[in-house]
């Protein structure tokens, strides 16, 4: 979108020639020297080392002194300029730009300069791409600036705050004439902090011990059981994978063998493990370079190795393949600088970026990082465990070889002794994660039309500007380093491989107040359904401005103070006033704040598909709780796992998550967007699962209650979190009738599993 | 139990008649978003639009440029304008021209059998949009804006006029295989979700399979509906504790559509029905197929249907684009005079707009060669039917088809137009959403009154 806004912004400027007739300097600016600056400086520039004939093309003395051929224009009289000569390719010997004949236009416009004089302002600005940002200014944007702890508001409610975080939110409400809502009841805390911390319900015994535990922090102690939980990382984990476009089956032509699972599992477990945020950063970009880091936190590198991968048909021509390559390049820089800082660097990679600091050679110094490595298979095990791999795999190729030879007899006794190696052989089949290596590639031609690719492996390489995003039109080498507006000096280079340390380094240094806010209000968003910035992957001038700039720098000095730790997060926001509000709908507040966006109730939010499959196998008494591993079909009805477990295959999604709003996985998703569709309905009154899981649950309430009557009221327990009302006893009895058979029940399990209450978390 | 409830089997009763005053507008009250319906009496009742995705060249098909051919290789100095990519001189168009119907509207070789239909038909040839990009320019001709976050035209009407049917989703959205910006383009935006397009892909023509999980292989419609009687009695009851929530109120609502969706799809979605002689009509093809569809679908109120002419865009010629083109044309041409002479014979004609055209046009200028690329400066679109004056053409481009230069049309004067045919005052069917009223055509809009009845 952005780089189509910058489109209309060449429009505008590309009329005719003469019917504008602006002043020479505008024209100079707006016409001509664009065309030098991506047609002639590459060569013809004091800076170049290119050959160019001792001609520059960057001031109006370089050209009048000219070159070996002499000057390179006589102002006024076109005709007897060599330039306009060389530009007409008339002359077989004076043919440029060497590269092919400048479109009939900018012919046309390097004639009109030439007639009009040949004005050219100086001195001259070699790069013209710098002139447009304002780097003083740029840096003074609101989310680049450094966090600091802000002194609590004044409120008139001075006994309502519990946390830090509730000052700033009341003196919001406060000044919007809104007052927050009634604390919610203790049974409606229990199940939304449960769902938001494990994305399961609560058992009615869990819910019992938290009614029953009279203890003044019977809370805290709920909350530090949940983030204990392992279910934790797998419900934060996934939130993750979003983010990271994570995928179980990647493009069929993936470079790659190792198993993309351990990514997944690496996320969950730092997660569990309250890996500091900006060391799980860094982890995802350089595990493998970053001291104090295990072999099994190679499996972070999935962040990069399952990348999305082009298709690359080495039958075309290296240009077309550079392109690809090109592409990308944008699709790794887009997900980093969404993901990470919230940025969207991807926009400058034709122009700069047309709203916010970001420059073309920003964009070009973190592409060489991606021109410098390649997917790979990275092995996750510790010496002794590869040992032993290594060893039970060169065995198992002495077998193969053996079984060649072999007859039948011993054919079965080598396939028998082979499955015996691989089962004595702890993680014979995990060993090797998604990954990448430093390793630079060549687009290279291969014979007059066709390409090859070259990887030199431990080589890195800077990349030279794509002049307007075209691979073939080259601007000047860009060197590896950070954002230039992220950077308070200038930007320090990346020096150690292909930059990744460096870079992960600086994004959680230089750039640790945007990194820092990106997550603070990513994590806040997944609380209460709606960010501090409502663009949770756009903290650039076309994002959203914070509804509440204090209450977030504030959170977020914290959490840095608290050595980023995202479970000392969500204890400060869930133990905050604001966040255990009741969702109750009021007329009034909502007529002044329809969106909730000043936080007068706790916004109801509905189950993402994941929460809502798991919680139907967990009240049905189905679910897997093994954590980790191999992924497995969401339509194999044997599949208790956990949702997060389910295969997701980049270019097609299953059923059940394509109907229920799960992100695409071939890019980076900044928020999921919740539908409701007569489709997703037909789901859950038609589908087999539902049935599956229906009958489950009549299981379960067969062996849990001896009559109808406490069937009804444990099913509402379990799915509920509350006793049934006298009516819906009623209701229930009345529709199972007085000997209700297995089918019926089924049919009733089936409703109270579609209804909303099931779905939605007050 | 609650007034909603019984309002709701009021209105059941009243079965299909119930356009006028729309379920939405029932259902409204409990959401809180003050039903639209119509401001003035409608010409049209609802809405098919074949949408060839990647965009179509008007020169090659309703909008004749014979200097396209005069100067064939040249670069005058009106073809300086800026497009995505860069192109070379004009090309030629080698399709002939010839003069149809009572109108003597000229028709491109390419269209035979639409040429049939001309006299119904109001060329648009100086529709023009905002954003070379198929992004922006989607979104454009689908919601008004160049994001993806506003409510797209189908929905707007949905809202505006209520279900005729609503047995139906109100909004269907055809597709063998997925545009390439995907849900966002059918999007209700901030509109109640209710109002979203309904996608289906139609490959293939058993409905059981285009709707998944449509109908369930254990119970019997009667036992179903004993179940959806007991849950919305359990979510009505939840409803009513809780207050307002649109989203409590949109599943429930959407619940029963897709129970009455089981049946109501199962036939209207089936073009197996049809009699041999009509599917030899329409011939054999995604797009036939979704034609045919399209016309059951208006034939049982369904407000709004779309047709994507096919996977990706296929009309994005970049490269050899007269051997696509033909191709194109002759996938196009025997659906769409089937669509239109079918409707008419039936009198659905007359209060069924139809509307065709891509995100935006090509250049008369040839890219790589052989091909054309985007072109949103000027370009071809048509309407028929719904109160629409046929056998004329409106506005015209320049000499060579490239910018729009006589009565221009925005984007947002065909939504205006749209809008108006269906009983709309575009300024005047707002909803409010983030502290202001928003309305499809934002702050533009003309309503093109040449080309209305």
């Amino acid at each position: 979108m952005r780089r189509c806004a910058i489109l209309i912004a060449l429009i505008a400027s590309a009329g005719s020639v003469r019917a504008q007739a602006p002043a020479d300097v505008e024209f100079f600016e707006g016409k001509v020297r664009p065309i030098l600056v991506e047609r002639c400086q590459e060569c013809h520039a004091a800076t170049s080392k290119k050959r160019n004939g001792k001609l520059h093309l960057d001031s109006r003395a370089a050209i009048l002194k000219g070159g070996e051929s002499g000057p390179a224009l006589v102002p006024g009289e076109p005709k007897k300029s060599l330039l306009v000569t060389a530009i007409h390719y008339g002359n077989v010997d004076l043919q440029m730009p060497p590269r092919g004949k400048l479109p009939a236009r900018e012919i046309a416009i390097l004639e009109e300069w030439i007639r009009r004089g040949a004005v050219y302002p100086g001195p001259a600005k070699v790069v013209a791409k710098e002139a447009g940002i304002d780097w003083a200014k740029g840096r003074t944007f609101w989310s680049f600036q450094p966090v600091k702890e802000i002194a609590p508001p004044m409120v008139r409610d001075k006994a309502w705050s519990r946390r830090g975080i509730d000052p700033f939110a009341l003196a919001a409400l406060e000044s919007h004439g809104l007052t927050p809502s009634r604390p919610a009841e203790r049974r409606v805390l229990i199940r939304r902090a449960t769902f938001d911390l494990i994305g399961l319900p609560p058992t009615p015994e869990e819910i019992d011990a938290f009614l029953s535990d009279k203890r003044a922090d019977a809370y805290e102690r709920l909350i530090e059981r949940l983030l204990a939980s392992p279910q934790y990382g797998e419900r934060w984990g996934r939130f993750w994978l979003d983010l990271a476009r994570y995928c179980d089956v990647a493009e069929q032509w993936a470079e790659g063998s190792g198993q993309p699972w351990l990514y997944r599992d690496w996320v969950v477990q730092a997660f569990n493990d309250d890996v500091p945020y900006d060391r799980f950063v860094q982890m995802q970009l350089a595990a493998d370079q970053m001291p104090g880091a295990e072999p099994r936190d190679r499996a972070a590198l999935g962040f990069l190795g399952l990348s999305p991968q082009y298709w690359k048909e080495l039958q075309l021509d290296k240009d077309v393949i550079k392109g690809v390559v090109a592409d990308e390049w944008e699709e790794r820089i887009h997900t980093l600088g969404t993901t990470f800082l919230g940025l969207t660097v991807a926009c400058a990679r034709c122009h700069d970026h047309k709203f916010d600091p970001i420059s073309a050679e920003d964009y070009y110094a973190l592409a060489g990082v991606f021109a410098s490595i390649r997917h790979a298979d990275v092995s996750v095990l510790g010496d002794t465990d590869a040992k032993a791999v290594q060893q039970a795999m060169d065995k198992i190729q002495k077998l193969r070889t053996e079984f060649k030879k072999s007859d039948k007899a011993r054919g079965i006794e080598i396939m028998k002794q082979i499955d015996a190696i691989k089962l004595a052989t702890p993680r014979f089949d995990s060993s090797l994660a998604r990954g990448v290596v430093d390793s630079s590639l060549y687009v290279l031609p291969d014979g007059p039309s066709r390409t090859k690719l070259e990887y030199k492996p431990g080589v890195s390489q800077d990349v030279k500007m794509h002049i307007r995003g075209n691979p073939a039109n080259l601007g000047p080498v860009v060197p590896r380093r950070f954002l230039k507006v992220l950077s308070p000096e200038s930007p320090t280079l990346f020096k150690s491989g292909s930059g990744r340390l460096d870079l992960a380094r600086a994004i959680t240094r230089e750039g640790a107040p945007l990194a820092s806010r990106v997550i603070v209000n990513r994590v806040w968003r997944q609380h209460f359904g709606v960010g501090l910035v409502d663009t949770p992957s756009d903290f650039g001038v076309q994002g959203s401005r914070p509804t509440h700039p204090e209450l977030l720098d504030d959170l977020t000095a914290r959490f840095l103070k608290n050595g980023w730790s995202l479970k000392w997060l969500h204890r400060e926001i869930m133990l905050s006033a604001t966040y255990r509000q009741a969702s109750t709908h009021d007329e009034r507040k909502a007529a002044v704040d329809p969106d909730n966006r000043w936080l007068w109730r706790m916004s109801r939010r509905r189950l993402e598909v994941e929460a809502w499959r798991d919680a139907m196998l967990a009240v049905t008494g189905t679910l897997d709780t093994q954590v980790g591993g191999k992924s497995i079909d969401l339509s194999d009805v044997r599949n208790n796992r956990r949702t997060l477990y389910g295969t997701v295959k980049r270019r097609e999604l299953n059923d059940i998550l394509r109907l229920f709003d799960f992100p695409d996985p071939t890019t980076h998703s900044a928020s999921r967007l919740p539908t409701t569709t007569p489709l997703q309905q037909l789901f859950t009154l038609n589908s087999p699962l539902m049935r599956q899981h229906s009958s489950a649950l009549v299981a379960r309430l067969k062996k849990d209650a001896a009559t109808d009557d406490a069937r009804i009221r444990r099913a509402y327990a379990l799915l509920y979190g509350r006793s049934a009302t006298d009516n819906q006893m009623r209701v229930g009895r009345k529709f199972l009738g007085e000997t209700p058979s297995d089918e019926t029940w089924l049919q009733y399990a089936q409703v109270l599993l579609a209804s909303n209450e099931f779905l939605f978390v007050d | 139990m609650t007034n909603l409830f019984t309002r709701r089997q009021a209105i059941q009763r009243l079965g299909g008649g119930i356009g006028a005053i729309g379920l939405a507008s029932l259902l409204a009250e409990s959401v809180g978003a003050a039903p639209a319906g119509p401001h003035f009496a409608p010409r049209g009742k609802r809405v098919i639009h074949l949408f060839m995705n990647g965009g179509p060249f008007g020169p090659d098909l309703f909008d004749p440029k014979p200097s396209l051919t005069r100067y064939a290789g040249q670069r005058p100095r009106e073809v300086e304008l800026r497009t995505e990519r860069p192109t070379a001189g004009l090309m030629a168009v080698p399709f002939r021209y010839g003069r149809h119907g009572q109108s003597g509207l000229e028709v491109s070789e390419l269209m035979p059998r639409l040429a049939g239909c001309i006299d119904d038909i109001c060329v648009l040839r100086s529709v023009h949009t905002d954003n070379p990009n198929h992004g922006p320019a989607l979104f454009m001709m689908n919601n008004g804006s160049q994001t993806p976050t506003r409510p797209s035209l189908g929905a707007w009407l949905s809202y505006g006029l209520g279900s005729e049917n609503a047995e139906l989703p109100g909004f269907v959205v055809l597709c063998p295989g997925r545009p390439v910006r995907f849900a966002e383009l059918w999007s209700s935006g901030f509109l109640p979700s209710e109002h979203q397009g309904t996608y289906i892909n139609h490959t293939d023509l058993d409905p059981q399979r285009m709707i998944p999980f449509l109908r369930n292989g254990s119970l019997s419609m009667q036992a179903q509906r004993r179940q959806l009687d007991l849950l919305r009695r359990l979510n009505d009851e939840h409803r009513v504790e809780r207050g307002a929530d649109p989203a409590l109120e949109a599943r429930i609502q959407t619940m029963e559509t897709a129970y009455r969706m089981q049946v109501a799809a199962s036939d209207a979605f089936d073009i197996r029905h049809e009699p041999t002689r009509i599917r030899e009509e329409y011939g054999p093809g995604h797009f036939a197929n979704a034609c045919l569809l399209a016309r059951r679908l208006a034939e049982r109120g369904v407000r709004f249907t779309q047709i994507y002419y096919g996977d990706g865009q296929p009309w994005d010629t970049h490269n050899n684009h007269n051997g696509a083109v033909r191709q194109l044309a002759r996938n196009i041409d025997q659906p769409i005079a089937a669509l239109l002479t079918d409707l008419k014979r039936r009198g659905l004609l007359e209060d069924t707009l139809v509307v065709w055209g891509g995100e935006f046009g090509r250049t008369p200028t040839s890219e790589n060669g052989d091909g054309r690329d985007h072109n949103h400066w000027g370009f071809t679109m048509w309407l028929a039917g719904g109160g629409v004056r046929g056998g004329m053409a409106h506005g015209a481009t320049d000499e060579f088809g490239f910018r729009a230069v006589d009565a221009r049309v925005h984007v947002h004067d065909l939504h205006a137009t749209i809008l108006h045919l269906l009983g709309f005052d575009h300024t005047r069917l707002t909803y409010r959403h983030a502290g202001r009223d928003f309305r499809l055509t934002d702050v533009h809009g003309d309503v093109v009154t040449p080309v209305i009845q």
